[in-house]
């Protein structure tokens, strides 16, 4: 009995080691992150300062986009969002809309409100895709840059693929149909493919944030403000960690894997010799982006992905938890689904930083995280039935995570604070700074859990989006 | 006084350790935060005098334009005494001359260039050129060459030459302002390479301000950097010179550099059509 004691008493000292290295391992590789992100944050906004993007309105040689947007059920919103997508500053730009066949009304209100006809488009099919049914541009000249893609569903990534085949333009903005854009974003989108000379920027990403209870009008954002409901709004916070103080830093370090697909530009014959997006994955923002990344590399030809810090766009966050689960659990899945298609670039020096560093850290701290919090918990759970539970310690280790997330999160709100300052109003911050207190104890296992399932559904091999309900912007328009 | 060895070897370092970390957190915390309220606090604070001074500022500049108030009488004003030597004042009060002197021509723009000059506030814009920091010479720079000071085309130029792209942007911008094409020509001696995004800039300055006299943008034509010859032939082609169409013709013809050569086709085709 004292042998298992011993044992038992040896084995909790090893795991509380092992618990508090791995916490001191991410907090560390946390900070050393925002330390980066707010030094090149600052040189940006320097630089930025002195930035004329009007150049661009009136140049011949500003790049070519174009906007890919594939729309499922969005009969609620797509007239106003194709509306304020076709009224952006930028000239060289075409919008197409793809509606992968939707079950409502998408194509009857798009063909009503934009004079649409069926039209021959001269295209070459580089991507498999599902069975395109028409293509439609307008009649009426004020929307020569639209064209609607009408075809059989297949998926997010399928839809986007036939955007890509249609695109006649260099580079391709892929976007969430759903989401506000900011009136300058294809500016500030649009230099980074200008700036680079002897390297080939293949991707450019901006900063997604958080669009409940702001209000819209006319397809543009006019006043932020922060969520009244808690999940919503500490996700305000989640996205000002990830954004500000996270993928600065691995742009500064070349090592961006992800550009959010809400919006993202991509050169657009490099996408399509990667093979396009994957439609066998539900992540296949954060896949296409590694793929690039990788033909680049394995073709040996000099490339960067650039990152703006600026926010270009405005999303619609989870107020529920049912929809939340299902979309962080679709996170989860995309994240373990990437990592595994790309296994071979794992600490492989052939890949440079991305294999020896962007994707071990993906690994261990986005993928494996969930795993080893729970592990944790049950470990935990077991030790207090067994009365083994060294509480004392127990509870210190919990207030060391505890105060290093709430600190971490006010770095956050300070670094928002010196460079955009969207939340100027005082009780905004205030609202902000008590998400932050709340957050560990609500948010925080929320997260876990749902990336859990989505573990679970990894292993029973569930496929697809699940359906996405969103309230709409529409409904906090001011008139 | 702690024996650091001595906890690591007894392993009672981990609880210290965390209570140190937590207050470390927890410190750190309430100082962020505190530099938070600070700075929301001072950015309320400076609105407020912006708003103060504005008011002060606009009175006594349109007194200036309109009314043909002498410095003289404008250093004798009270309001104007207590703040003359306050930084943010004379900073708000450089802004709202630059942007009326963007919206002014003529006659008004240059009262507005003469009281720049005889308040000293050109001055400031000069410091700011010898300033180490390049963020602060871009400023000084753009205010030079807003209100037109030729004397500064020198050392802007100098500044031009250098390897910080912003900055060489904007002295670039500078320089076509103050001297048109004179501002360009020492491009056809550099030796990095000129992005898309600073060539699309140099067109724009060019366009911008409506440089009339484009005697001497052929001779970028002749540099050995090919990014340079793009910008001229980018130049040729944008502000539509067909004067220069011999000499597009002979870079046609002498270079062996096909996508340089395929370009000058391209601009002797649009000029020609």
């Amino acid at each position: 009995m004292i042998f298992y004691n011993t044992e038992l008493t040896l084995f909790f000292e090893i795991y509380l080691i092992l618990i508090l290295a791995y916490a001191i391992l991410i907090m560390s590789s946390y900070l050393i992150l925002a330390y980066l992100s707010t030094k090149e944050l600052k040189e940006y906004l320097k630089k930025n300062s002195f930035v004329d993007y009007e150049v661009l309105l009136t140049s011949e040689f500003a790049p070519k986009l174009s906007l890919i947007a594939p729309a499922y059920n969005e009969s609620f919103t797509i007239q106003e969002n194709v509306k304020s997508l076709l009224s952006l500053n930028y000239n060289n730009y075409q919008v197409i809309v793809v509606n992968d066949g939707s079950k409502d009304n998408s194509m009857e209100i798009l063909i009503k409100t934009y004079d649409l006809i069926l039209t021959e488009l001269d295209f070459h099919s580089k991507i498999e895709t599902k069975k395109i049914r028409g293509i439609y541009t307008s009649k009426n000249a004020a929307f020569k840059k639209l064209i609607v893609v009408d075809k059989e569903n297949g998926g997010k990534a399928d839809a986007l693929n036939a955007g890509l085949n249609i695109a006649q333009n260099p580079y391709v903005v892929c976007i969430d149909v759903d989401c506000i854009l900011d009136k300058d974003s294809l500016l500030k989108l649009a230099k980074p493919f200008l700036e680079s000379y002897g390297k080939r920027i293949i991707a450019t990403g901006g900063v997604v944030r958080i669009a409940n209870q702001c209000v819209i009008k006319n397809g543009r954002l006019v006043d932020v403000n922060i969520p009244d409901v808690m999940l919503s709004r500490i996700q305000v916070l989640e996205y000002l960690r990830a954004f500000l103080l996270g993928r600065m830093a691995w742009g500064r370090l070349d090592g961006l894997l992800l550009i959010s697909g809400a919006f993202g530009a991509f050169d657009k014959e490099i996408a399509l010799l990667a093979g396009g997006y994957n439609t066998k994955t539900v992540g296949e923002d954060m896949e296409l982006v590694v793929r690039m990344r990788r033909y680049m590399l394995e073709n040996k030809i000099p490339y960067t992905v650039s990152y703006i810090p600026d926010p270009l766009c405005w999303t619609e966050a989870p107020e529920d938890f049912k929809i939340f689960k299902k979309q962080r659990s679709r996170w989860m899945r995309g994240t373990i689904e990437t990592l595994s298609i790309h296994k071979k670039m794992f600490l492989n020096p052939k890949y440079n930083r991305l294999g020896l560093l962007s994707i071990p850290y993906w690994t261990f701290f986005e993928l494996l995280a969930p795993g080893i919090e729970f592990t944790g918990l049950v470990i935990t759970a077991l030790f207090i039935i067994f009365g083994l539970l060294k509480w004392h310690f127990f509870l210190l280790l919990l207030l060391f995570v505890y105060s290093f997330a709430i600190f971490f999160s006010v770095i956050a709100l300070y670094s928002e604070e010196r460079t955009y300052h969207k939340y100027p109003k005082q009780a905004d911050f205030f609202k902000l700074l008590l998400a932050a207190f709340i957050e560990p104890f609500y948010f925080h296992p929320l997260a876990v859990y749902a990336a859990l399932i989505g573990y679970k559904e990894k292993i029973m091999g569930t496929k697809g989006w699940g359906e996405m309900t969103r309230k709409g912007f529409t409904k906090k328009e001011e008139s | 006084m702690i024996n650091f060895r001595e906890l690591y070897k007894n392993s009672t370092w981990v609880e210290p350790f965390l209570i140190l970390t937590i207050s470390l957190f927890v410190t750190a915390s309430f100082i962020l935060y505190v530099m938070i309220i600070r700075s929301r606090n001072r950015n309320i604070r400076k609105e407020r005098l912006r708003i103060e001074y504005s008011s002060l500022i606009e009175k006594l500049i349109f007194s200036i334009i309109f009314d043909d108030t002498p410095f003289s009488v404008i250093k004798e004003d009270k309001g104007y005494i207590k703040y003359a030597n306050n930084p943010f004042f004379r900073e708000v009060i450089t802004e709202t001359i630059m942007n009326l002197h963007k919206n002014y021509e003529g006659v008004y723009a240059q009262k507005l260039e003469k009281f720049y000059t005889e308040s000293g506030l050109i001055k400031d814009s000069f410091k700011k050129l010898r300033n180490p920091k390049w963020e602060v010479k871009c400023k000084g720079i753009t205010e030079l060459a807003e209100i037109n000071a030729t004397k500064a085309f020198d050392t802007i130029l100098t500044i031009s030459k250098g390897r910080n792209k912003t900055l060489k942007i904007t002295a670039l911008n500078a320089c076509i302002k103050l001297r048109g094409t004179k501002g360009i020509v020492h491009l056809t001696e550099h030796h990095y390479p000129i992005d898309d995004w600073t060539q699309i800039n140099i067109i724009n300055a060019f366009k911008k301000h409506d440089i009339g006299d484009t005697k001497g943008i052929e001779l970028l034509l002749e540099s050995q950097n090919s990014t340079v010859v793009t910008l001229g032939l980018k130049l040729i082609k944008e502000l539509n010179l067909t004067q220069k169409i011999p000499y597009v013709t002979q870079l046609a013809a002498r270079t062996t550099n096909s996508q340089l050569k395929y370009k000058a086709q391209d601009v002797l085709q649009t000029l020609t059509v």
